[in-house]
């Protein structure tokens, strides 16, 4: 039995390899520049196999090739990621090998003939196990950034092979809110703010914070509070923060999907049936003009 | 060529009821637009226009074909008795054969819906066609279409040759439902019904629910009293955790 972890990118790399264990012998297939193979080498897999698209070519143009590669092993499980890249890689091998694909797989288990996936369901409100007899394509669920250990083994290139017509025309660097992007800590704001005038309170707490300020599409979009380069969400930024407090912000799926990575989250909406408070790990239920004051005293300002 | 946009092709999620013992009753499984879908349309739309062509958009079941004909497509097929379930390799393979029934199709585009996120590339996988994910705009280029995208690195703009599949995110809410004129207009299109047995649908791998429980953990830690007890709590709940000085 063999597994396959197709990646595009160095992070999550041995959440997928250590997924991608329970289908057996494990290999890493990393699709871009060769630093990226050299570096998910140690991620724990038994082997790398590297692929590079052609100069001027996307790393779509590869599904082809990754198709063949992969299917040439008849894996029964094939691990990868969800950014866009991947998941057009991981489409072309699941149609070739006649896959089941399952999303925000967290765990793979294997159960005699099958597996058993555990994924998150619903926008992540219940947890299935889900059996499949035959091959599988997970989408994992998160890239969780977490240090690899593991010896380094041998990458190995594969050879040249069909290509789709997919060509990168140009890459515009993304306009990033200064700091935002990097930044520790982030305060960010939602409609439950009532006026323009009580951003003050809320900078006061950044800055006691020593936070960047972020908010939610509407703040930036609709009112024109915040500079857009601030909000936060699918259509924003994404950020991983190791705190990020949210003041009355439902918690839109669209705005979550802005703070996957954060660490720490931390909501105050007057709503205890805010969405909010699924996705963090503290909260306060209450008037975020009362709790906002108390935590900059609480904070010693 | 033919351009074809496939839209409602999954259930509401909101309603699904979250029985306390983690098993899930769907209240209905009327399929609705997914957030995705009117940029679909507003993109497809686009792409047939440029090139005069009329745009046929592709739904399943119980869906409503005018929610796409009031949006600009000029004909509709629906597969009548096709049940949509949560299983992407299925809906995909659905998809990829209703896209094959359809003569001189030479561009799909699909929401990349975030609840779905296996489905549109594998739907490419199966007709063969390369496919570009995350699309936020599409129009032609020189060298086939030009499909601009999000990715961590920034706008990446791409060159696809058709035929292609594009997959296109939404990156706001619609700014404009269709009004009474375009709703009237919608009822005098055309809307074929096919059905499954009508096309070749490949055969997937089944998945099937073993399990359903609610998640380990249940949201957040919350802290109670007045403001300035909570606000005391929570600064030391965070102080320990290093989250903040
Ligand atoms: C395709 C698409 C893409 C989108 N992309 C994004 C995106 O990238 N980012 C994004 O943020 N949104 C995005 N959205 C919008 C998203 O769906 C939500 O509408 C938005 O995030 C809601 O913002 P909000 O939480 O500030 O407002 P609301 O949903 O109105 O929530 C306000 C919250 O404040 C609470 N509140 C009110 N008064 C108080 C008070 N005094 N004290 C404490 N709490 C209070 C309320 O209980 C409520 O929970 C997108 C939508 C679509 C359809």
């Amino acid at each position: 039995m063999s597994a396959w972890v197709v990646l595009t990118r160095p992070e999550g790399a041995a959440a997928a390899v250590r997924a991608a264990a329970a289908g057996g012998a494990v290999t890493v297939l990393a699709v871009g520049p060769r630093e990226l193979a050299d570096a998910v080498a140690s991620a724990g897999a038994d082997e790398v196999l590297w692929l590079e698209p052609q100069p001027g070519f996307a790393i779509e143009s590869c599904a082809p090739q990754v198709a063949d590669l992969v299917a040439a092993d008849s894996p029964q499980l094939v691990v990868g990621g969800v950014e866009p890249q991947v998941r057009a890689l991981l489409g072309a091998v699941a149609a070739r090998l006649g896959a089941a694909v399952l999303s925000e797989v967290s765990t793979v288990r294997a159960d005699g003939m099958s597996f058993v996936l555990e994924r998150a369901g619903l926008g992540g409100a219940v947890v299935q196990g889900v059996r499949t007899v035959g091959p599988v394509v997970a989408l994992l669920a998160a890239d969780e950034d977490e240090p690899v250990d593991g010896t380094a083994v041998g990458v190995r290139a594969a050879e040249a092979g069909a290509t789709a017509p997919v060509r990168v025309v140009r890459t515009q660097a993304a306009a990033t809110a200064d700091g935002l992007g990097t930044a520790l800590t982030v305060v960010s704001v939602g409609r439950g703010l009532r006026s323009r005038d009580d951003l003050a309170m809320v900078e006061q707490l950044a800055a006691a914070l020593d936070a960047q300020i972020g908010c939610s599409m509407p703040v930036a979009d609709d009112l024109g509070w915040v500079p857009k380069d601030h909000y936060v969400g699918r259509s924003g930024q994404q950020i991983g923060p190791r705190l990020y407090l949210a003041l009355g912000i439902s918690g839109a799926p669209q705005h979550l999907e802005g703070i996957r990575r954060a660490k720490v989250v931390v909501a105050v909406n007057s709503d205890p049936a805010a969405p909010i408070f699924r996705r963090a790990d503290y909260g306060v239920v209450g008037d975020l003009y009362e709790v906002v004051p108390a935590l900059l005293d609480a904070l010693g300002h | 060529m033919t351009t074809v946009v496939v839209h409602t092709w999954a259930r509401d999620p909101g309603n699904a009821l979250v029985r306390p013992d983690g098993t899930v009753e769907w209240r209905s499984t009327k399929l609705v637009p997914g957030e995705d879908d009117p940029a679909a349309v507003s993109v497809a739309l686009g792409i047939a226009s440029a090139r005069d062509d009329e745009l046929v958009a592709v739904t399943f079941g119980d869906a409503d074909p005018s929610w796409a004909l009031a949006r600009g497509a000029a004909r509709s097929v629906v597969v009548a008795d096709a049940s949509v379930d949560e299983d992407e390799a299925g809906v995909a393979a659905l998809v990829a054969a209703t896209v094959r029934s359809v003569d001189g199709v030479d561009v799909v585009v699909i929401g990349d819906s975030e609840s779905h996120p296996g489905v549109a590339g594998t739907v490419a996988g199966l007709l063969g066609w390369p496919v570009v994910l995350g699309a936020s705009t599409a129009r032609w280029g020189d060298d086939g279409l030009e499909v601009a995208r999000r990715v961590a690195e920034g706008v990446q703009t791409l060159a696809v040759a058709v035929p292609a599949v594009v997959a296109v995110r939404a990156d706001q809410a619609e700014s404009r439902a269709p009004g009474m004129k375009e709703q009237l207009a919608a009822r005098k299109r055309p809307v074929q019904r096919v059905s499954v047995a009508d096309l070749e649908v490949p055969a997937t791998v089944a998945a099937t629910l073993d399990s359903t429980r609610l998640p380990a953990t249940q949201g957040a830690r919350l802290f109670d009293g007045s403001p300035q007890e909570a606000a005391r709590a929570l600064v030391g709940a965070l102080r320990s955790e290093g989250a903040v000085r």
